[in-house]
């Protein structure tokens, strides 16, 4: 008896300690919890409910579930998503009382442009919201990464409609970039939680670099988008949003191995503190591959096109509430990654290509709410990235290549969101940022200082009309400042039919390579010179003699004349849902790339063939629609399907056809025996550009064993490889990759209450290659474990 | 028995949902195109065809690293007659063969890709003030195999064709394209070279490729180079006709 008293007075004892802090400041906290469920009242796994202005986020379990714990009384907001569901916004002012709520999901599984309502925030560290680019948004959640059982973000971009992974031949072998709608991977801008990412190859960024362990979500902007990112995100940008912390304390471990021996390892760990005011993630992740070879007719099989790697990622993620309106976040990543190529076209040719990549993030920010109505964001941004390549022929010892490249950036801002009332919205922003490099030879020109500012309207008209007007000012001490705008309207027609239309500028700097950079190609005989020098270097070349022909009306042009390239995007489409079940959306999309940069002959020499300065073209159009559908055919099959039609064609290139302008005049068709002059219907398009793109995807639950089975199929048209009748663009007579399939396929049980989840995974199924398609391996396949630990 | 009946059971409810999909995949799969190599042959049992005849290839392999200056292609004859490929490399070889009729085709400059015929009239012509007189080179736009004889005396006599290299301009009579965008060499498919040799027999010449194994498409910029593969037919009864079809 005295043993038991003892233990029930110990443990009152221990209640009143945890009660102690809300009794001291004399406000007690309550309960929030409730259920998500769909349209047939059935309980929604995994939905994501986030409450705000708290920024507390919750997993719903099997039984739709989830509660918040030590919550003032007050108004909050929640926010509840899930992959194949629309977003919902519920008001809940909760009084001095726990509170139990249902909340309703309406099936709409592309989750393409969700109508804002009263505004929701993007992230936790971020008050710029990519719906405001006016252009359309594809969001990719953390659950459609999982069910596609994808490593490297690279894997997840090129299952997208409209997106492709490609290589860049010309930058070398690995140089594989993102192309988004037809813009290629240099007018693509990659992000991640809103900070611009930095290290590209020849304009490329490789996502395979990144992996999509720790992501909450993707979000693909498909169009200019300077009004919310600057300089560089001319054609579109992805935005890697990745995760932050939870409420409840857990851990997860993951495995897959298999072809190519691939392993993907991964620990996470999460868990708040001080009594839910903060809460720390952290991830590392170790990934490796032997590559593969696509192009077995020339290369031995010791070579491979996609390069084999090795690489480590670490992040971390902490966030804690200083007060009851301020909480302050701290981010940093460390990834690396180490990689030898073998090239042999036979024994005594036999290149070896190394590459070590290092980057390095860290991020602070401090969110603050002066009011329900006003709340400011402060941040800072560091970012390094280094790259060393080396290549070296092994049988002679000589080096073939070397580069060592490094960069690193500072940024600083200040973003405020600010709602007068319900129906209007402001999102408004200063910065500055400061970019170095780290070659010493360039001088003062290895920095590039910028200041910015923008400011984002939302206005809801009337119930119907949505308009979103975004305003963007960049000044930097490379270039002159540029006024970025961009307009969306979203009109509800009907009450299952959303018309959208969408207007956005883009721009892109030249570079330090296009201004003042002089470039010697001895293999090639060839000069190319910085368009800021061209005119005074070629004087002096031509006072010693060294000039035989000079083009003096161009370089009069040129002569500090070289402007920002400028895309303007248009977009127009519908959404409709007839039912819950079925969900369509189309849209048409025209982008036009004015004044984009190109190479121009200036000079020839007597002893250098040619002199080549850079010129602004009238150049691209990006022309094309996009449809999609999805339809919950049953409790347990979802089907959907992705198709784009594009045209890609560069301006400048007709113009040359039409004026009969050398080599483009020509036609020749070796296999036909065609030879003639060129006329402009010959013109097919930019290469790597398909026609026709199409994803097909079936998501199969069988719910009694809890297995899900999610079989894609990623069809890609024909497109254009290469020129190889040279009259340097592409007509029929060039190298295409041909159509093809990619089939996919993902099968994934639970056991164990749910805490071990095995996974097999299938790409390629078809073991569809070609070797004009070097970043494409063959069929691979994966087989995994993951584990989950939770504390109840 | 309980899970077999399951597996049916489900099954049988599959069915109909996925049937549409199911009809789909065959069409998928027979949409996986093979793009063929579309380029014609060029063994014509007439012609000699050299595949993969290396050029200078190890001033080819490096870069001009850290401002050390790369050395120059060492220009390399070729004869016709019987194939050979002579090297020269020190100026006893200049002396020793330039100035003989010994050779047809000279290979020089970057990536030996500056062709010569011999000829004693024109400057820079490594035969130049050599025996190979009254040799001459004429340009057809035409493909290999429709080139079926020579051109009349008069145009040889016109021809000013001296050096065979980067097809730069309108005018130039030159063989391949280079591209600034890719770097690559690319050979003109329909340029048929017609030349009088030095000991006055006519022939046709076809350049092909530069790249070893005379792919289709270079993937890689550091792709060996230069391994020329061309072809030719010499009318050995010395008249004009050069047809090999």
């Amino acid at each position: 008896m005295r043993l038991r008293r003892f233990t029930i007075y110990n443990r009152l004892i221990l209640v009143l300690w945890f009660f102690l802090p809300s009794i001291l400041i004399g406000q007690s906290r309550n309960l929030l919890s409730g259920y998500v469920l769909d349209s047939l009242r059935r309980p929604l796994e995994n939905a994501q409910v986030t409450l705000h202005p708290d920024n507390k986020i919750m997993q719903t379990d099997t039984a739709g579930f989830f509660s918040f714990t030590d919550l003032y009384s007050g108004t909050y907001k929640l926010e509840v998503r899930r992959v194949g569901f629309a977003p919902s916004m519920h008001a809940i002012a909760l009084e001095d009382i726990d509170s139990l709520i249902t909340i309703h999901l309406r099936a709409d599984a592309r989750q393409i442009d969700t109508v804002l309502v009263n505004g929701k925030v993007a992230a936790v560290d971020n008050l710029v919201r990519v719906e405001s680019s006016a252009m359309p948004v594809k969001i990719i959640t953390r659950r459609e990464i999982e069910l596609m059982g994808s490593r490297r973000l690279d894997e997840v971009m090129k299952e997208q409609t409209g997106v492709a992974v490609v290589n860049d031949v010309a930058g070398g072998s690995r140089a594989v970039g993102v192309q988004v709608q037809g813009f290629s991977s240099n007018y693509v801008m990659v992000l991640i939680d809103g900070q611009p990412m930095m290290g590209r190859n020849n304009g490329n960024f490789d996502l395979s670099r990144i992996s999509v362990t720790n992501i909450e979500r993707i979000e693909i902007i498909k169009g200019a988008t300077s009004c919310l990112y600057g300089s560089d995100a001319l054609g579109g940008a992805i935005n890697i949003v990745t995760r932050h912390g939870a409420v409840t304390p857990q851990a997860q471990a993951s495995i897959l191995y298999g072809s190519r021996n691939i392993v993907d390892a991964t620990l996470e760990a999460e868990t708040p503190f001080a009594h839910q005011r903060g809460s720390v993630v952290v991830s590392g992740n170790y990934y490796r591959t032997d590559g593969f070879n696509t192009d077995r007719q020339f290369l031995d099989n010791e070579s491979t096109t996609f390069p084999p790697y090795e690489n480590y990622s670490f992040q971390g993620r902490g966030r804690y509430r200083v007060s009851k309106k301020g909480t302050f976040g701290l981010t940093s990543r460390y990834a690396a990654r180490k990689s030898t190529m073998i090239n042999a076209w036979s024994e005594d040719l036999r290149i070896e290509d190394k590459q070590e990549d290092q980057e390095l993030s860290l991020a602070a920010s401090y969110d603050h709410s002066f009011s329900s109505a006003l709340r400011s964001m402060s941040r800072y941004y560091y970012t390094r990235f280094h790259t060393q390549m080396d290549a070296s022929w092994l049988q002679q010892e000589i080096l073939a290549g070397a580069e060592s490249f490094g960069q690193q950036a500072h940024r600083l801002e200040q973003q405020f969101a600010y709602t007068p009332m319900q129906a209007l919205k402001f999102t408004g922003g200063l910065g500055a940022g400061l970019e170095r490099m780290d070659e010493q030879s360039l001088d003062e020109r290895r920095s590039l200082n910028t200041a910015f500012a923008f400011l984002q309207t939302e206005w809801k008209a009337t119930e119907r009309l949505l308009s979103t007007l975004g305003l963007r000012y960049d000044y930097s001490n490379a270039y002159n400042g540029r006024l970025s705008p961009s307009l969306g309207l979203q009109y509800q027609l009907h009450s299952s039919l959303l018309l959208k239309a969408g207007v956005g500028a883009g721009f892109k700097a030249p570079d330090y390579k296009m201004r003042y950079q002089v470039f010697f190609n001895p293999a090639a005989n060839y000069l190319v010179v910085g368009s800021d020098r061209a005119k005074q270097i070629i004087e002096a070349m031509d006072a010693s003699g060294e000039i035989s022909f000079k083009n003096t009306y161009m370089l009069n042009i040129l002569d500090n004349n070289l402007k920002a390239e400028k895309s303007l995007s248009n977009n127009i489409g519908l959404a409709w849902s007839p039912s819950p079940k079925l969900q369509l959306d189309a849209s048409l999309f025209y982008h036009r790339i004015n004044d984009q940069i190109n190479t121009v002959v200036v000079a020839n020499g007597t002893t250098i063939t040619s002199i080549f300065s850079y010129r602004n073209l009238p150049k691209a159009v990006n022309k094309g629609f996009e449809v999609s559908a999805t339809y919950q055919a049953s409790r347990s099959l979802q089907l959907s399907a992705g198709y784009q039609y594009l045209i890609a064609k560069d301006l400048a290139m007709l113009d040359s056809i039409r004026s009969g302008r050398y080599p483009y005049n020509q036609y020749n068709n070796a296999a036909t025996g065609e030879y003639r002059e060129s006329r402009e219907s010959d013109y097919w398009g930019i290469e790597d550009r398909s026609r026709h793109m199409l994803n097909l995807k079936a998501l199969y639950t069988y719910q009694p064993w809890d297995i899900n089975l999610n079989l894609r199929a990623n069809i890609r048209g024909r497109y254009p490889f290469q020129d190889i009748n040279g009259n340097q663009f592409i007509d029929n007579a060039d190298a295409f990759v041909p159509w093809h399939t990619l089939l996919n396929v993902t099968l994934e049980k639970r056991i164990f209450d749910q805490r071990m989840t095995i996974r097999l995974v299938g790409d390629n199924l078809l073991n569809f290659t070609n070797r004009n398609m070097l970043g494409q391996p063959g069929r691979v396949v994966l087989a995994g474990l993951s584990y989950r630990w939770m504390k109840d | 028995m309980e899970i077999l009946r399951k597996i049916i059971t489900s099954t049988r409810q599959m069915l109909p949902l996925h049937s549409g999909f199911l009809l789909l995949l065959p069409m998928l799969l027979l949409s996986c195109g093979k793009e063929e190599d579309t380029r014609p042959a060029l063994e014509d049992g007439k012609s000699t065809v050299v595949y993969d005849l290396p050029g200078d290839t190890e001033a080819s392999l490096g870069e001009a690293v850290d401002g050390k200056q790369q050395r120059p292609f060492y220009t390399f004859l070729f004869r016709l007659r019987d194939q050979r490929q002579i090297w020269i490399k020190s100026q006893a070889d200049s002396s020793q063969w330039l100035k003989t009729s010994d050779w047809d085709l000279a290979f020089t400059d970057e990536y030996n890709s500056g062709l010569y015929l011999n000829n004693a009239d024109f400057e820079y012509n490594p035969g130049f003030q050599g025996a190979a007189k009254n040799t001459a080179v004429v340009l057809v736009k035409d493909a290999y195999d429709n080139v079926t004889t020579a051109p009349a005396d008069d145009v040889f006599a016109n021809s000013t064709v001296n050096k065979i290299g980067w097809a730069s301009s309108e005018s130039s009579s030159g063989w391949f394209q280079y591209s600034l965008n890719t770097h690559i060499m690319q050979a003109l498919p329909n340029r048929t070279y017609v030349l009088r040799l030095p000991d006055g027999k006519y022939a046709k010449l076809q350049l092909i490729n530069a790249y070893k194994g005379n792919p289709q498409t270079v993937t890689n910029m550091n792709w060996p180079a230069p391994y020329f593969t061309f072809r030719y037919f010499v009318q050995q009864d010395g008249s004009k006709n050069l047809s090999t079809r």
